[in-house]
């Protein structure tokens, strides 16, 4: 008998993740993707592989599995990584009276910390305000969400995974009370085809909801946008965060040659039609000089808003929102073969795919270890290979 | 404020024609090209274009603006609109056509991993150059260790050079600028000699450095600086030299 087939749609960090763990646990894999990878929450996140430090006061459950997740990944990721930790840093009494709160969480969310002076802080990182208060290094890090993509799908590509791009899902298949497949068309040629599946898992994001409604269950998924301003320098090596409460404007993530000062927040309605705020961009660029004030000295290089897939609370805020990622058996709304995985952060996606493909093997009643946390990932470049 | 921008799109899908198609969309007057095209896409969703980050660190989204290969994610719509009425989008030259803006760049990627071009490198304190010297930073057991800041190489692999390079026009199997300019900069950050010979050999190969006519195109239009043409005529140097010394038996081993 050969391995049951299982189908995921989305290629961002969620799908290319649970593709790659669903194929090394011997399934066949087909990832369905309407555009190109990672085109989309995913690429335009804020390139943080994040330590944990940002969720630690206010979300200890993110902040664990980010902290669990940031080491493993430095593990099996061979490139597409910049790792020169980030420093959350005091600038105001009211951030200072937030360090013994920040250092508190570090400690419950076994997080690595060390309080630098702020002198040394300053020598490390010498564009940073001269008036900071306090400084504490954590080991944030900084990734290339597209290429932190292809490493997990050219692993899952070498395992027999089939990864389709342009091929966009325009139906689920249903045959009595399950999804046998899925409608697709492929946008190279404008051909519709359907593709059979023991299950299909919806990996899509903001977007999970448009594909429940389409097998025909509801996915509390709540898209959320965030502004990213990416400045013609490179400013800092540390990611540079605010010592307080997320808020906006209130980190400075360096990568490559350029710093991106984000972000910010609101609630919106169709992910497919963000359209940036014109304040806000403005508001990062006042908010993101609070930390590195030489910023006065850059051009705007690339703006970018992406949603994010936040799981829906009711009356919560979104900035109160929890981080941390769920997955849904649709058989607990009557469809069987149909599963969902959203919420959660790039850095964790690798959890994400070990939940999800813990509950694909239950469903079909196959036992086999999760091995993601000590399989290298190839280099991305041989998703091309 | 926002601007109505007409566009000239290119499209193309397998089995049919390649045509222009005019579109006429409205963006705020600070947006970049991508996200003209993505406003083409909100009107037409069979349009394929590739895109990933929006700050030019990704390389997917490169095709021609009004005929010059550039990142659409930083190129204001204003400064395209120079001096014209429309926009011309087309995709990529000399690589394989997918589909609308869409090029096959798996023949690119080979190359690169051939290159043997390490992604990341030591970060410097400014972009003037400077270094850091090795500082404490956390490992992946938690534990502190002492080395440089690292940081992503220039070249993004966005293949704009391939796209603007008269050689690779004429043949795709010449190594390419990015590729020669990938070999160069692995030959600078590695002391194994063994990889170095092999890096050299590919260099000097029948399509390797002396392929290249000399027309700096790629220099001209790489967006992230990283100066193909310079690393091709540096390696062509250092082959000379090579084989100079060779000549007279003072190197006889790469």
């Amino acid at each position: 008998m050969s391995a049951p087939h299982v189908i995921v749609i989305g290629a961002g960090s969620t799908g290319a993740a649970t593709a790659h763990d669903l194929a090394l646990r011997g399934y066949r894999v087909t990832v369905l993707e309407r555009g190109e990878i990672a085109n989309q929450t995913t690429g335009r996140n804020h390139c943080l592989l994040h330590s944990g430090g940002r969720y630690c006061v206010k979300d200890q459950e993110s902040a664990i599995e980010c902290i669990d997740e940031n080491l493993i990944l430095r593990r099996i990721m061979p490139d597409a990584l910049e790792l020169n930790d980030g420093l959350f840093v005091a600038l105001t009494e009211e951030d200072l009276a937030f360090k013994e709160k920040f250092i508190a969480g570090c400690e419950e969310c076994h997080i690595p910390f060390r309080e630098i002076p702020v002198k040394r802080a300053l020598e490390l990182e010498p564009f940073l305000n001269p008036k900071l208060l306090a400084a504490v290094q954590v080991p944030d890090g900084v990734f290339e969400p597209w290429r932190f993509c292809l490493a997990f799908l050219a692993t899952a590509k070498k395992n027999g995974a089939v990864v389709r791009t342009f091929t966009e899902v325009t139906d689920l298949i249903r045959s009595g009370s399950s999804i046998t497949g899925v409608k697709v068309v492929d946008h190279r040629t404008g051909k519709t085809e359907v593709i059979g599946a023991d299950i299909v898992v919806n990996a899509t994001g903001p977007w999970a909801g448009e594909i429940a409604r389409m097998g025909g269950v509801d996915v509390p998924v709540a898209p959320t946008a965030g502004v990213m301003v990416t400045v013609n320098r490179r400013l800092n090596n540390m990611v540079i965060n605010r010592m307080n409460k997320p808020s906006d404007g209130d980190i400075v993530v360096p990568q490559r040659t350029t710093s991106i000062i984000g972000t910010t927040s609101w609630t919106i309605l169709d992910p497919d039609q963000i359209d940036i705020p014109p304040d806000h961009i403005q508001m990062m660029i006042a908010k993101g000089k609070e930390l590195i004030p030489a910023i006065e000295h850059t051009v705007t290089r690339g703006v970018g808003a992406a949603a994010r897939p936040l799981i829906r609370k009711a009356n919560a805020d979104e900035r109160e929102i929890s981080r941390t990622f769920e997955c849904f058996d649709h058989k607990y709304d009557g469809v069987e073969g149909f599963v969902t995985i959203s919420g959660g952060k790039t850095t964790t996606a690798r959890a994400m795919a070990e939940k999800v493909t813990d509950i694909v093997g239950q469903k079909l009643g196959i036992s086999v270890e999760c091995r993601t946390k000590e399989t290298p990932l190839l280099s991305y470049r041989y998703f091309y290979n | 404020m926002a601007i109505e921008v007409p566009v000239r799109m290119f499209r193309y899908k397998a089995g049919g024609e390649p045509r222009f198609e005019t579109y006429r969309v409205t963006v705020p007057d600070d947006a970049n090209v991508i996200d003209v095209i993505e406003m083409v896409w909100r009107q037409d969703t069979t349009l394929m274009y590739r895109h990933a980050c929006h700050h030019a660190s990704c390389g997917t989204c490169a095709v021609r603006i009004n005929g010059y290969e550039k990142l659409p994610c930083i190129v204001p719509v204003k400064e395209a609109l120079r001096g014209r009425s429309e926009i011309t989008i087309e995709p990529l030259r000399n690589f394989p056509l997918v589909g609308d803006l869409v090029v096959d760049v798996a023949g690119f990627f080979q190359k690169q991993i051939a290159s043997g071009l390490v992604i990341t490198r030591p970060a410097e304190a400014t972009l003037d150059g400077a270094r850091y010297q090795p500082v404490e930073v956390f490992n992946e057991s938690g534990g502190l260790e002492a080395r440089p800041y690292n940081r992503f190489e220039n070249c993004i692999e966005c293949g704009i050079c391939i796209s603007a390079c008269p050689t690779m026009a004429a043949t795709d199997k010449f190594f390419g600028p990015a590729g020669l300019a990938g070999i160069h900069r692995a030959l600078q950050t590695t002391d194994d000699a063994q990889k170095k010979s092999l890096l050299l050999a590919l260099a000097d190969g029948e399509h390797g450095v002396w392929r290249c006519h000399s027309a700096w195109e790629c220099t001209e239009a790489c967006p992230q600086n990283v100066r193909p043409a310079e690393a091709i005529m540096a390696l062509r140097r250092e082959l000379i030299i090579h084989k100079v010394k060779t000549l007279f038996g003072m190197g006889a081993r790469r």
